[in-house]
């Protein structure tokens, strides 16, 4: 349907092709996954699939593509992108207008249809949104406004559909939500689908295809079990397969056929036998000294209507010394509400916050952050200065603080900023910026840090990289709250976890108890991480969080009949 | 609490969102809300025109009046009448010490009373219609007079990118606060937390107009994919997505009812002279 013959791309005054002698086919009802680290020209080749290369971003264009049959070079931008529908991983920027319904007829307006209204109602449908027609799209949840930015392209009726990072911006709940209308688009509508994703999880239960790419050349395409089977290349291109991939790799690396999702891994251990593990050690913790306490807190919001809307109801939290607490829940469960209540950026409607047992009513939030530090969600927003340097001294210098200068020289190389600490922090790529905005956090010398989605739209590898950082906080900081979706994490680095359901504390517990209890997961609609399913599923208990506690726990028992047909 | 603090405690970024929010979008079922926006348009502009043509003071109050019952009956919001009373008063206070400074006599104060009054009857116009008529339809009716696409699809854009901007400029005074320095001591009048406030906000454009601009390029390429460029060159949605503007009964009702009270005044103006 789709097929690359040499094409080539580079934009004009630039050296490098950012697109190097592509050749490939992309067939009719293909559902094919993207994959490659930054810059390998994923975007790039999305681009020349609906036009915006070369007819918009004109540059030196070598090669020919075509979609079904017709030749590419004969056709324009307007032509080719009402065939083939694009949702961006900024999806919030490619919403135009401002209700819902006017959203989704735009596009089959543009072009002139009779039926426009009928064809925007239709793509609502199809995804269940007709109920949020009326609605301004600013007041949506971040997962409603993607699938109204797919509804939009889905209104032109296009044959392919290209959504790039669909999930990196979504919680995993929503995340699944998606991937299951692609499905039903796929399988119903006969849609070709191209996906470009870091989750290979998503990829192993979705897709049917994976394309590499690397450098602006298609590396090799495969169907997905293979793909996924190159554990030893993917690794090395900062790619992760599935944890359950992973974990067989390491059991057994020569093995054939690794398993790549759930299901396939379960059959792949059924033979192994389990160690029995006690419950897990704990030590009785040091005397802890409360630092950061809510009573009685109420919050809400004003909507249009001028009605309140409650946030958080009656919160009753400490947060002691030592703690490492994730605070996790689905979107609008008041997350980032509370982080904001401690660092001082909103007020409660009733009840108090108090820090070491003082009151904050009267505090401002310049005071507080003396001793407590804030780090946004969209690191962007931190960014007040010029240069990142500047923006890691800002709290120090208007202090006047004597050794401001030590200080920062000591951050800057912390953190590994040294060769970009004169550039501009919203020009970096996403990991450099997230590493900033901790080390802006980390001069303030606070006693408690606050972290809003600290690993949300990172790629995997930078996102290992991230987790690590956060573990050496505590040699720092007294406690540390992180506000998050990202369950691995959790895994990895909390050592209390706070569920959170519409405003409400539904449980204080250990990470190991929260992935133990499933109607909790279930309740709060958390995702547990693949391989605390894999202990579900292969009834270990209690479940173990990271893959090397998992390959601890099994054995692989070689029955007696095999090891005496070896001996023969 | 005094008056003064509960007020100022009411005056947050979030609440004058809301409020904005409420002017341009919150549409209520007001008699001038159903109007066609074209007639709206035409409305104000001949009513921002009527009072600078008169000296007569009974003319004027009779206007003030009338706009002010139509911005009544348009429910504008609270604060638009605050800021509203607040640049009145002030301007007339400014002119009436500049008046007095200059030329040392009283009798100006008269003077400057119909210049307020003229003011004040174009903003209360000027409020209740845009209250009435939401970034949308008042789009389209440039669109339909022949204004140029991009202008008219420039506004409502601007609109929908309020809300959004707003948010952006809110975080980034809080990142100024999470990491700034109250002054000391508050200062003469609180002079010094003023003065620390109005740098903030002025700093916190800076960070906040590169953030957008990074925004705006996915924006510019989705109007290219989406067909926007492509019904500019062929003015082929133009027909179709403006069918649904038409001059009905209530529109000529409406400018009638409208020219008759005018002329009313007018006559009474005339009558009775102040």
């Amino acid at each position: 349907m789709i097929l690359f013959e040499n094409v080539s791309f580079r934009y004009p005054g630039a050296e490098e092709w950012v697109l190097k002698d592509v050749s490939v086919e992309i067939k009719k009802h293909e559902f094919t996954a993207i994959i490659g680290g930054n810059g390998a020209g994923k975007s790039t080749f999305c681009k020349v699939i609906n036009g915006l290369i070369p007819y918009y971003y004109v540059g030196d264009f070598e090669g020919k593509m075509s979609i079904n049959g017709e030749d590419a070079a004969a056709s324009n931008v307007a032509s080719l992108s009402s065939k083939v529908a694009y949702v961006y991983q900024d999806f919030e920027n490619q919403l135009v207008r401002p209700k819902v319904l006017d959203e989704v007829i735009f596009s089959p307006l543009n072009y002139g249809y009779k039926d426009y209204i009928e064809r925007g109602k239709r793509a609502l449908e199809l995804l269940d949104l007709t109920h949020l027609a009326d609605e301004y799209v600013w007041q949506l949840s971040g997962g409603q406004k993607h699938l109204v930015a797919l509804a939009g392209a889905l209104a032109l009726t296009p044959e392919v559909l290209i959504i790039d990072e669909p999930v990196a911006q979504l919680d995993p709940a929503h995340a699944i939500q998606l991937y299951e209308k692609l499905k039903y688009l796929h399988s119903e509508l006969g849609l070709t689908i191209l996906v470009i994703e870091h989750h290979t999880e998503f990829i192993a239960n979705y897709c049917k295809d994976v394309m590499l790419m690397e450098k602006g050349s298609v590396k090799w395409k495969k169907p997905v079990k293979e793909a996924l089977n190159s554990v030893e290349e993917l690794t090395e291109k900062h790619i992760h397969p599935p944890q359950v991939t992973m974990a067989a790799f390491h059991e057994r690396p020569l093995s054939e056929q690794l398993p790549v999702t759930l299901e396939e891994a379960g059959r792949w251990f059924e033979n192994y036998t389990i160690h029995e593990k006690g419950m897990p050690f704990t030590v009785s913790p040091e005397k802890q000294q409360s630092i950061v306490e809510f009573n009685g807190v109420h919050y809400g919001y004003k909507t249009l209507s001028r009605k309140i809307v409650p946030v958080i109801k009656d919160l009753q939290l400490q947060i002691k010394t030592g703690d490492r607490i994730a605070l996790v829940g689905s979107n609008g469960a008041g997350k980032s509400t509370i982080l904001k209540l401690i660092s001082g950026l909103i007020k409660p409607l009733q009840g108090d916050v108090f820090y070491k047992g003082d009151s904050l009513k009267k505090v401002s939030p310049e005071k507080r952050a003396e001793k407590i530090a804030h780090i946004y969600q969209n690191p962007e927003e931190m960014f007040i200065e010029d240069e990142i340097r500047k923006d890691i001294s800002f709290f120090l210098k208007v202090r006047n603080h004597p050794a401001q200068e030590e200080i920062t020289n000591r951050i800057v190389q912390q953190f590994n900023l040294e060769v970009l600490k004169h550039r501009d922090g919203r020009l970096l790529s996403g990991g450099q910026q997230r590493r900033a905005s901790l080390a802006i956090g980390l001069a303030m010398q606070p006693e408690v840090v606050l972290l809003d989605e600290p690993t949300a739209s990172l790629d995997i590898a930078t996102r290992k990289k991230m987790i690590a950082m956060l573990g050496e906080l505590d040699s720092s900081v007294k406690a540390a709250v992180i506000a998050t979706h990202d369950m691995q994490l959790v895994a990895e680095w909390a050592t209390r976890v706070v569920v959170l359901n519409r405003g409400e504390v539904i449980a204080d517990t250990t990470p190991q108890e929260l992935f133990s209890n499933q109607f909790l997961l279930r309740e709060a609609s958390l995702v547990e991480p693949q391989i605390v399913s894999l202990c579900h599923e292969l009834k270990i208990h209690p479940v173990e969080l990271t893959i090397d506690g998992f390959l601890r726990r099994i054995k692989w028992e070689e029955s007696a009949s095999e090891c005496f047909s070896k001996v023969l | 609490m005094s008056v003064f603090q509960k007020f100022f405690s009411k005056l947050t970024v979030e609440n004058i969102k809301i409020e904005l929010m409420r002017t341009a979008y919150g549409n209520e079922p007001t008699p001038l809300a159903k109007l066609d926006p074209r007639m709206l348009i035409l409305w104000v502009l001949i009513y921002s025109i009527i009072p600078w043509l008169t000296h007569n003071q009974t003319i004027l109050i009779g206007l003030t009046l009338f706009t002010a019952v139509l911005a009544y009956m348009s429910r504008v919001s609270p604060l638009l009448i605050f800021l509203l009373i607040v640049g009145v008063i002030s301007q007339f206070t400014y002119l009436v010490f500049a008046a007095m400074f200059l030329g040392n006599s009283f009798t100006v104060l008269i003077a400057v009373i119909p210049v307020t009054m003229k003011v004040a009857t174009v903003s209360l116009a000027t409020m209740a219609v845009f209250t009435s008529m939401d970034p949308e339809k008042f789009s389209d009716a440039l669109l339909k007079l022949g204004v140029p696409g991009k202008f008219s699809f420039g506004v409502s854009y601007g609109y929908r990118m309020l809300p959004i901007l707003i948010e952006e400029y809110q975080n980034i005074i809080h990142s100024f606060r999470l990491r700034g320095k109250l002054p000391a001591k508050p200062g003469f009048l609180y002079s010094r937390y003023v003065f620390y406030y109005i740098k903030m906000c002025i700093m916190a454009f800076y960070p906040m107009m590169l953030n957008t601009a990074k925004r705006t390029r996915t924006t510019v390429e989705v109007l290219e994919v989406r067909g926007f460029s492509y019904t500019l060159e062929n003015n082929i949605a133009k027909d179709i997505k403006l069918n649904y503007l038409k001059m009905t009964k209530y529109d000529y009702y409406f400018i009638g009812i409208s020219t008759l009270i005018t002329a009313l005044i007018y006559i009474v103006g005339y009558q009775f002279p102040l």
